[in-house]
């Protein structure tokens, strides 16, 4: 049986399952597509991309909000697992806006807030490592030396856990990647005086504060 | 200090009785079925000495109606918070009576010079001083959420111990900092300010907070204040902090389900801790506003779930307190409106104590002449609870048979002169000049609210005993010599 045409219309498809929040369906048109012959890097760019900043446009025009940035995201994500693989086996590169590592402190499991921002940043162009709740300064350390990142980005709701974002940020200065990667920090008890006197290079007040602050960092 | 009373408190029923059993239902399915996380090894062993099942090694609590219907038969269904040393300045929290309390923030609108920037020592002792003198203030949570110009390790102490400086009314306090000694520190300057430590079990005079960590975990910081305030004999209001739309569903009815859930799960642990202790259920519900995913306080369906968990709070027979707070970031209409609108739905569904007084923007900034103006607003809310009281006396039919019909005039009659104070509000702030006379000249609101407010500094002087002070203060000098040398 001859397969799907992969043309515009395939990639309408793709980007539709991503505007409608549709995680299964997504990956079947994706796995659908590389079995005949869908480039990856296209798939992203005219499908799951086209997808994303139709979504973060609406969001911006405040036409969809919140849940339907996030669920945009979550199938992004995954759409972006398989695909990323796929590249990376063709020996291709795709372009980003920026890399950006972004996690909960250690001692803390709250994660909307971070979560929130990270869908917004991926709802517009920023590839995002999310690392969760609880994260060793350690583990941020690495994953952003593994990943070659741009950012990182550091949460918390707790004032008891503000201290491991300077214990972070200066663990990344013995290790000499301040000079190439940004940190921003933000949380409900995140003052800009305190992202100041911890050395951070910007101060997220919410998701659209976050965004604006990540581009300007990175010279978007 | 008696709060404010009438036929409208407690008139309002946002969820009918049959629908409060529907959520109750649904609160107990969840704990039945789904149970609550534990992550703290001491409150699990209380969770099963409640007779509850745990599974995932002591990770995971689930309840049965039983369990949860035994612990609400030892909840007292009222108490009494104490002024320290001043009868008058008791508050009755149970069904009947309405009071307001000051609400806190990190930053201050210094009203002298306009300048915002965060609160510092002084700016906590001012702010209690002035919800010491307002007539309509019932109680305190901290005047500033944090004092930047001291040490953070012992931040809380020195707010609390300005605060049992400054005023004899009642308190409350939420964790803070989570150091290691500030437990057994605030509870020693409380026990100090009442007295004593038996003087505190007594004649309690603060409410403390014990917080599950949405949606459905039991909290370790919060097990260590529980065991704090009940073996210090400090009643309790346990609640979930749940954002409708993010740590918990986005109806409102899902709101109160998990929030009973949750709520229940802690009434449980306090009563299987100290049987019998006293304690409420709060509401502290916002929702994320899903533009930005902040969370949001001012809206509607903040104040209409808090109005919901006082009407489970009833049902279940003990009290409700809550926390009003807006979302506005200055002293505007949306502060006035945010505010008036969810403090008088909250006294109209009975919550026996609602922390809102001269804080704005969630817990981010206070500013002295908002407390003096929310101070007008809780005397308006005061007067409508009253609604009309309906005997002889008020009915005035003989009045009225005497004067009429016209050119009778009721002004100048005894039964007016008796009566006018106690039936119509004169309010201090509020203007009510002709509106030509108005326009020629007049003094703006935020004006007279900061007169009074600097008026009230210039006067005001603390009510605290000397010796009180004094031993409040040594001991925060071995505090601060402990903590920072």
């Amino acid at each position: 049986m001859r397969g799907p045409a992969i043309d515009e219309r395939y990639f309408d498809k793709l980007a539709q399952t991503v505007i409608d929040g549709q995680e299964e369906e997504c990956l079947r048109i994706i796995h659908e597509g590389l079995n005949n012959g869908m480039d990856p890097l296209e798939a992203v760019e005219k499908g799951l991309a086209k997808g994303i900043n139709k979504v973060g446009d609406d969001f911006a025009e405040e036409i969809v909000f919140l849940p339907e940035l996030v669920m945009a995201a979550d199938v992004m994500k995954a759409g972006m697992k398989i695909l990323d693989e796929k590249i990376k086996a063709e020996g291709k590169e795709r372009k980003s806006m920026g890399k950006i590592v972004i996690g909960t402190v250690k001692g803390d499991i709250h994660d909307i807030g971070k979560s929130v921002v990270a869908a917004v940043l991926q709802a517009n162009g920023f590839d995002v490592i999310d690392l969760g709740m609880d994260v060793e300064p350690d583990a941020f350390i690495q994953t952003v030396v593994d990943n070659d990142a741009d950012c990182l980005g550091m949460s918390t709701l707790l004032t008891l856990t503000l201290s491991v974002m300077g214990e972070t940020i200066k663990k990344m200065g013995e290790k000499g990647l301040r000079e190439k990667v940004k940190v921003i920090v933000g949380g409900c008890p995140v003052t800009q005086e305190f992202g100041d006197e911890v050395g951070a290079d910007a101060v997220g007040f919410d998701s659209k504060d976050g965004l604006t602050k990540v581009s300007e960092l990175l010279s978007i | 200090m008696k709060g404010f009373t009438g036929k409208l408190v407690g008139s309002l029923y946002p969820i009918t009785e049959e629908e409060c059993k529907q959520i109750h239902k649904s609160a107990v399915r969840v704990l039945e079925e789904g149970g609550m996380r534990c992550d703290d090894e001491r409150a699990a062993k209380m969770f099963e000495r409640a007779g509850c099942k745990i599974e995932q090694d002591g990770k995971l609590i689930k309840f049965s109606e039983k369990i949860i219907m035994e612990a609400f038969d030892k909840c007292p269904s009222n108490f009494k918070l104490h002024g320290r040393h001043d009868p008058e300045l008791d508050i009755n929290i149970g069904h009947d009576e309405v009071h307001f309390a000051t609400v806190t923030g990190r930053y201050i609108e210094d009203f002298r010079t306009g300048e915002r920037r965060q609160a510092t020592r002084q700016d906590a002792i001012e702010g209690t001083r002035i919800a010491d003198a307002l007539e309509n203030v019932h109680g305190l949570y901290k005047s500033v959420m944090w004092i930047y110009d001291e040490p953070k390790i012992c931040n809380s102490q020195i707010l609390v111990a300005e605060q049992m400086k400054n005023t004899n009314k009642t308190s409350t306090w939420v964790y803070n900092t989570g150091a290691d000694h500030e437990i057994p520190d605030l509870i020693k300057i409380w026990g100090i300010a009442a007295g004593g430590a038996e003087a505190l079990k007594e004649r309690p005079h603060l409410i403390g907070h014990v917080i599950a960590n949405p949606p459905r975990v039991v909290d370790v910081n919060y097990t260590s204040w529980l065991i704090g305030f009940c073996d210090a004999g400090i009643p309790v209001t346990v609640y979930s902090a749940l954002m409708g739309g993010a740590t918990g569903p986005a109806t409102l009815a899902g709101m109160l389900v998990q929030i009973m859930a949750e709520t229940l799960a802690l009434v449980v642990q306090v009563q299987t801790y100290k049987p019998g202790h006293y304690l409420t259920f709060c509401s502290f519900n916002p929702s994320m506003d899903m533009r930005t995913g902040l969370w949001s306080f001012g809206n509607p369906e903040y104040g209409t779930v808090g109005t919901g968990i006082a009407a489970m709070a009833r049902h279940y027979g003990v009290p409700c307190v809550g926390f009003c707070i807006c979302d506005s970031c200055d002293t505007d209409q949306q502060t006035s409106y945010e505010k008036a609108l969810k403090l008088y739905n909250y006294a109209l569904s009975g919550i026996a104590l609602s922390w809102d007084i001269g804080g704005m923007a969630g817990f981010n900034f206070v500013t002295w002449p908002e407390m003096v103006l929310e101070n007008e607003i809780a005397s308006f809310i005061g007067q409508y609870l009253k609604g009309i009281r309906v005997d002889e006396a008020r009915m005035a039919v003989d009045e009225i048979l005497e004067v009429g019909p016209l050119p009778g005039s009721y002004l100048n009659r005894r039964h007016t002169r008796d009566w006018y104070r106690k039936e119509f509000l004169i309010p201090e702030l509020s203007n009510r000049d002709f509106f030509e006379s108005w326009e020629r000249g007049h003094t703006e609101l935020q004006e007279k609210a900061k007169h009074k407010a600097a008026k009230i500094l210039e006067t005001q002087e603390s009510p605290v005993k000397p010796e009180i002070q004094k031993e409040i203060d040594d001991y925060l000098d071995f505090v601060v010599k402990r903590d920072v040398g």
